[in-house]
């Protein structure tokens, strides 16, 4: 498909609609931003997710859009199900409900920095990650695995590993109702079930992060945030159960999308009618992993919690937990009517503005909070959702690769990555020095100029910058 | 990541921003799918000393040439994460409508990471076709 892109001032460009696109596309991105090296499909994957029936107002990408499959990664579109929208798994990506949550400890640096090497031991210890590391919980059976993908964080909450702020301060507190187990099959049950409690590898990780600067005095002390605090941030998914699930479902929505008069130029965007009995489907399976993201970021954060109450004696309160890959129908005031939308946000985050009903009652004022992680050299930014936001209350979730990962271990050894990290103050405890050149901060965009874009184009406002101290990884 | 090659047959990897893509080539069809099976794995594992290993079999089918490709992979993820398996050597020879699949398996604490661990197999890109004297395929996998 042709591309005719369009700066549109100094911080977005507009793709205008061609043959085949039912609304045009729409980069959050100055310039510099944009994957525009010859033979990068992102920019082609925005036009592509513009076909999709149903899709309304525009197909968005958020400052940090790279190269995914299907649709991009930082890509959101919303289709109107009342209108024959759509529902694409591609549009959600293979880790269903992959997320971010952010955990703030009643404890400084200078607290912290006497007890460093004793926490890292024990984290490195008891946070499963990388290949064949199992989880920190084996469900006893499927009724406890069925029990974890209908309650998620709510069901390990109530087993005594977390405390009620945990579900307070998580999306949907802690577990979507809509589940349907049913929709589940046997080997992405077999997956799930060795893996609760753990991180993976590639981009996932653990770090003990610093609270470098406020930005927003008032939002950063509604979140529970200040100056100087240590800070826990977790970033996982719904691990080998998610990445089955999408697999299974978007072989069963290529075979049926033709029966609705589907045709899309990706095979990853296979997609029905959310209104379809294999739409409906997919979102049912979808919302089980989404609950099994949560208990796991929930499991990690009990042992997380553990280490540092027994090394520090520190406690660590949620923050908050938000998904960067999930499919939600939202009911919306949206281009002058009331309408029922599937909102698809992959490698896009949720970022509800103040007042918003689904808020907690703490948060109500300041509007949601939004991770934007940078990479284990750089910072990592808090915002909070704002009024008036374009593509349905969504903004950035990451700082966005730029270099394959086949680049950065051409450009970047292990050594230099050692030598670069150690300078900065960073302890890395990763699983494979070789694997984690793959994440090397030269291999992602420039953080701060991801959540200056977001900030220009009303996706959010910054509230807090976290540098890393201590990084697990897979 | 250094380029196993040959005219006859080989696999490499190929840039993409986030995931892992594979290609490889060889005579025949089944040979080209284990080519790419050993390039996925020579993506993120690293075997060391010999290890006892046990033979398992299986018998997959597909709709297609690519969907085949994909769910050959596939097969050898679940494994992976089920069972706590790895392959260290894969033939795939023809079974009836699908491929049978035999591999030398050890248990993944044996097994050296050096990348990224593969997750699914995406249906972008996916290609597995006769080209004029061998058979070739692209494949994307999210890690």
């Amino acid at each position: 498909m042709e591309i005719r892109l369009v700066e549109d001032g100094p911080w977005r460009s507009r793709i205008e609609q061609t043959d085949g696109m039912r609304v045009p596309g729409v980069a959050f991105a100055p310039r510099e931003l944009l994957p525009l090296e010859p033979g990068d499909k992102s920019l082609e994957q925005v036009a592509n997710v513009a076909t999709l029936p149903g899709i309304v107002r525009a197909s968005y990408a958020m400052p940090d859009i790279h190269w995914g499959y299907g649709f991009p990664i930082g890509g959101v579109a919303a289709t109107d199900v009342a209108e024959g929208g759509v529902v694409s798994p591609g549009g959600v990506g293979f880790d269903i409900s992959c997320g971010v949550r952010l955990l703030a400890a009643d404890l400084d640096q200078e607290g912290l920095l006497p007890h460093m090497p004793a926490l890292m031991d024990r984290l490195d210890r008891v946070i499963p990650r990388g290949l064949g590391r199992g989880g920190l919980w084996k469900p006893p059976g499927r009724a406890e695995l069925h029990e974890v993908l209908r309650g998620g964080a709510r069901y390990v909450v109530e087993h005594g590993h977390g405390v009620p702020r945990d579900l307070d301060r998580c999306e949907d507190q802690g577990a979507v109702d809509d589940a349907d187990v049913s929709q589940v099959a046997e080997r992405a049950l077999e997956r799930g079930a060795r893996q609760v409690g753990s991180l993976g590898s590639a981009n996932h990780f653990l770090e003990i992060q610093l609270v470098d600067a406020v930005l927003d005095e008032r939002c950063a002390e509604a979140f529970g945030l200040r100056a100087g605090q240590i800070c826990v941030m977790i970033h996982c998914g719904s691990r080998g159960l998610g990445h089955e699930i999408c697999g299974d479902h978007v072989r069963r929505l290529d075979s049926a999308q033709r029966r609705y008069g589907i045709s899309v130029p990706d095979a990853q965007l296979a997609c029905t009618p959310v209104d379809s009995p294999e739409g409906r489907g997919y979102l049912g399976a979808m919302a089980a992993a989404a609950n099994y993201a949560r208990a796991n970021r929930q499991w990690l954060s009990d042992a997380a919690r553990r280490a540092f109450r027994t090394v520090t004696g520190a406690d660590l309160d949620l923050v908050y937990d938000v998904s960067h890959n999930l499919a939600k129908l939202e009911t919306r005031q949206t281009d002058g009517a009331r309408r029922t939308l599937c909102v698809h946000r992959k490698g896009a985050t949720r970022a509800l503005p103040p007042g918003h009903p689904d808020l907690p009652p703490d948060l109500a004022a300041v509007g949601q909070p939004v991770f934007v992680p940078g990479t284990m050299g750089t910072a990592s930014y808090v915002l909070t959702g704002v009024a008036d936001n374009e593509a349905f209350d969504s903004c950035c979730h990451g700082a966005g690769r730029v270099w394959s990962r086949h680049r950065a271990q051409r450009e970047i050894t292990s050594g230099v990555l050692r030598s670069e990290l150690a300078d900065a103050g960073v302890t890395v405890r990763p699983t494979s020095w070789r694997s984690v050149t793959e994440e090397a901060p030269g291999a992602y965009k420039d953080v701060d100029a991801v959540v200056s874009a977001g900030e220009h184009n009303g996706l959010g406002r910054l509230v807090a910058r976290l540098v890393p101290l201590g990084v697990l990884k897979g | 990541m250094s380029p196993q090659e040959s005219p006859v047959c080989g696999h490499r990897s190929v840039p993409h921003t986030a995931d892992l893509c594979v290609e490889a080539w060889a005579v025949t069809r089944e040979e080209c799918i284990a080519e790419a099976v050993r390039g996925v794995l020579a993506s993120f594992t690293e075997t060391s000393a010999p290890t006892a290993a046990v033979r398992r079999e299986c018998e997959v089918r597909a709709d297609s040439d690519a969907r085949l490709l994909a769910a050959v992979i596939e097969e050898v993820i679940y494994r992976m994460e089920a069972n706590g398996e790895l392959p260290v050597d894969v033939e795939v020879t023809t079974a009836g409508a699908g491929v049978r699949l035999r591999c030398e398996m050890v248990s993944t604490d044996v097994v050296g990471q050096i990348g990224a661990v593969p997750k699914a197999v995406s249906m972008h890109g996916l290609r597995l076709a006769q080209e004029a004297d061998r058979w070739a395929c692209n494949v994307t996998l999210d890690v």
